[in-house]
């Protein structure tokens, strides 16, 4: 396609934007090596790029950045500088080792606190993804999370890879009555999650449907649309 | 990916029975996912609903909707309901979006740089469309950027995502939309949506097009650090105040991180800004009475249109403002650009308004004899320069009536229909139903 040279014939800039982080934080344990759930895990972030950078396009009120934590045995920023979502890439992550969740949640608690975290910025969005139990102290690691003021006012929600993710602890890191975890059976309900967790919550994130009784403080934040159908059941099962 | 439909996958249309085959997925919102599909040969779009929102009232809705056809071209219609035996849900089919439309997010990242004429066109065009939807009871609801598209070359827009308008006062369940367009008393959740807060909505769009900021995103904006819905509810419900109202400045755009507001307001005549601080001060206090008419809106388009003037050094648009230059007892506008001052061009009073004669002005019927018929592709008159000097500028009849010119000495002239009239200081010219006079 030709591409237009764009003259500008009038002042000022872009339509001032506030960021949205985003923050994927990844159980990447010994057990996410068995039945190719890593791979899935690879290939669903992947697959979900394009929707997440044409869902971004059309909300020109935020900046996307993205953030990515691994757990296991311990935790590690796999994306530690704040990428914009226009320039996200994916690299791989391979499983290894325990379930260390907690000490992913007090490394976030820290990316939360201002600095780094702008002054003015629209709610964080986190996704914790884990397929089982935590082998930390995954209770300080979320009092962490809740200390820090752009903590409590996330935007939290959780994928449960298998039968074998402990619920209680995904639904005590989302703390919201409205929203459950999300239970990923096969690739393509994995695929499906994520893709819907970069883009319709983000989406409704920046732009909440409206509250017309006044934001009742026991459900606010903000309860993201679900996500659409289940997927074709026609993969492997978890 | 998983998607509703597969490629391939055949639906059929409920009244025509055609069938529909699905050919490309396109992208996916709130309540479905949108697909090019072929029918009869010829591409269409297709929005197949989610289970969710695949409802009994759904369906009767676009029934309606559907039966009553489009109010004007501005609008991308539901054409037919589709549904197959053994698919869940159903949906419908409506024409493609062109693809040289773009978003309003496109205009607000800057991806696309329309001219203020195009925009002051699209301003005029999507307030028509909206005109039309009104006159015939419907209500729009949930104006936002995402239902907006535009040419950045013509101006002309299309509005979309119509399986949503309703009857005027109809409105029974939840409401959908986001408090940055809605009205301050639906933020509040003490109406619903109706025309009157159609208007509103609009009226926020419109200050997005003009002056690529939010009207309620200044100071008090600024102060938030996490834009959640209970500030938006605050900013937008409760008390909101508009950046630029004369008699409140608490919350007037931050230098440095609200430049937008500041830098394009100024540009604009008076005349059209009072309109924005009408609808976003008294409108607020009143909301069935304060607010801009779309009929009001359509003329400050036109006559924004009508003040655009060229600054003779940099070529960027300024725009005609009788009442600044008064007030300032300049005759030159300041250019907002290379802030030199520069001559008017030639300009002709037409009964009550005065148009600027630049290079390219074109004038229309609006401007001759029909005042309700803003079509900008029937020129009727067109700024030429003379043939033999191009220093002289003239204006010639496009249209297929003799005009009779009276110039200041006396002398009066034919212009027969593909003649030109130097444009002279104090020359009248009679159009038939009206007479204008040249200012150079």
């Amino acid at each position: 396609m030709k591409e237009e040279v764009k003259v500008t014939k009038r002042p000022g800039g872009e339509l001032s934007s506030r960021p949205l982080y985003c923050i994927l934080i990844l159980d990447v344990s010994e057990s996410m090596a068995n039945d190719g759930k890593i791979q899935s895990l690879n290939y669903a972030i992947h697959e979900a790029i394009p929707a997440m950078k044409e869902e971004a396009a059309k909300n020109c009120e935020a900046q996307m950045l993205i953030l990515v934590i691994t757990f296991s045995t311990g935790a590690q920023w796999h994306i530690s500088q704040p990428v914009r979502v226009e320039d996200f890439k994916w690299e791989d992550v391979s499983a290894g080792g325990v379930t260390d969740m907690g000490k992913a949640l007090k490394m976030v608690a820290d990316q939360l606190k201002t600095p780094p975290m702008p002054e003015r910025a629209i709610p964080p969005v986190l996704v914790l993804i884990s397929d089982g139990q935590p082998t930390d102290d995954f209770g300080s690691g979320l009092k962490a999370l809740m200390e820090q003021r752009w903590g409590k006012k996330s935007v939290r929600v959780a994928i449960a890879m298998g039968h074998d993710a402990n619920l209680d602890v995904l639904q005590k890191f989302i703390g919201h009555p409205e929203i459950k975890p999300l239970q990923a059976n096969n690739p393509g309900a994995l695929a499906g999650y994520i893709k819907w967790a970069t883009t319709a919550v983000i989406t409704s994130t920046i732009n909440p449907p409206s509250q017309p009784n006044g934001p009742d403080p026991k459900i606010d934040p903000i309860v993201p649309p679900l996500p659409p159908d289940d997927p074709a059941p026609n993969d492997d099962v978890w | 990916m998983n998607q509703l439909l597969k490629i391939k996958q055949k639906v059929k249309a409920e009244t025509s029975g055609m069938i529909c085959e699905v050919d490309q997925f396109l992208g996916d919102g709130g309540q479905g996912e949108v697909y090019r599909a072929v029918m009869n040969g010829k591409p269409i779009a297709l929005k197949w609903y989610y289970t969710a929102s695949a409802t009994r009232d759904q369906r009767l809705a676009l029934g309606t909707i559907i039966k009553k056809g489009p109010p004007s071209d501005e609008f991308l219609w539901p054409m037919e309901l589709v549904s197959d035996l053994g698919v869940h849900n159903f949906g419908y089919i409506m024409p493609l979006r062109p693809q040289s439309y773009k978003g309003i997010h496109d205009l607000m990242r800057r991806r696309v740089e329309p001219t203020f004429k195009v925009l002051a066109t699209a301003g005029l065009n999507l307030v028509d469309g909206y005109h039309r939807l009104h006159s015939f009871g419907w209500c729009y609801c949930d104006i936002s950027f995402g239902n907006v598209f535009l040419d950045p070359n013509t101006g002309e827009v299309l509005i979309c995502d119509n399986d949503n308008v309703t009857v005027d006062g109809n409105l029974k369940g939840a409401v959908s939309g986001t408090p940055r367009f809605m009205a301050p008393e639906i933020v509040l959740g003490k109406a619903l949506p109706s025309t009157q807060t159609d208007l509103f909505s609009l009226a926020v769009l419109l200050f997005y097009f003009f002056v690529m900021h939010h009207p309620f995103n200044g100071k008090r904006e600024a102060a938030i650090h996490s834009f959640d819905p209970a500030a938006m509810r605050k900013l937008y419900g409760e008390k909101p105040v508009f950046i630029f109202d004369p008699d409140d400045d608490s919350n007037r755009p931050v230098p440095g991180y609200q430049d937008n507001a500041n830098a394009f307001w100024p540009i604009y005549p008076n005349f059209f800004r009072r309109l924005f601080i009408r609808v976003f001060t008294e409108g607020v206090r009143d909301p069935s009475h304060g607010r801009v008419r779309e009929s009001e809106w359509r003329i400050a388009m036109v006559s924004l249109r009508d003040s655009i003037i060229y600054c003779p050094i940099c070529g960027m648009e300024n725009f005609y403002d009788s009442e600044a230059l008064k007030s300032t007892g300049s005759g030159c506008p300041l250019c907002w650009s290379c802030k030199k001052k520069f001559n008017l061009p030639p300009r002709i009073r037409l009964g009550g308004r005065i148009v600027m004669l630049n290079h390219d002005t074109e004038l229309y019927p609006h401007h001759l004899h029909d005042p309700n018929s803003f079509d900008f592709s029937r020129p009727v008159a067109a700024v030429t320069k003379h043939p033999a000097d191009p220093r002289f500028l003239g204006l010639r009849n496009l249209s297929g009536q003799k005009w009779v010119a009276n110039s200041s000495g006396g002398k009066i002239k034919d212009i027969e229909p593909g003649q030109s009239i130097t444009l002279a200081m104090g020359t009248k010219i009679h159009f038939g139903k009206v007479e204008g006079e040249i200012r150079v």
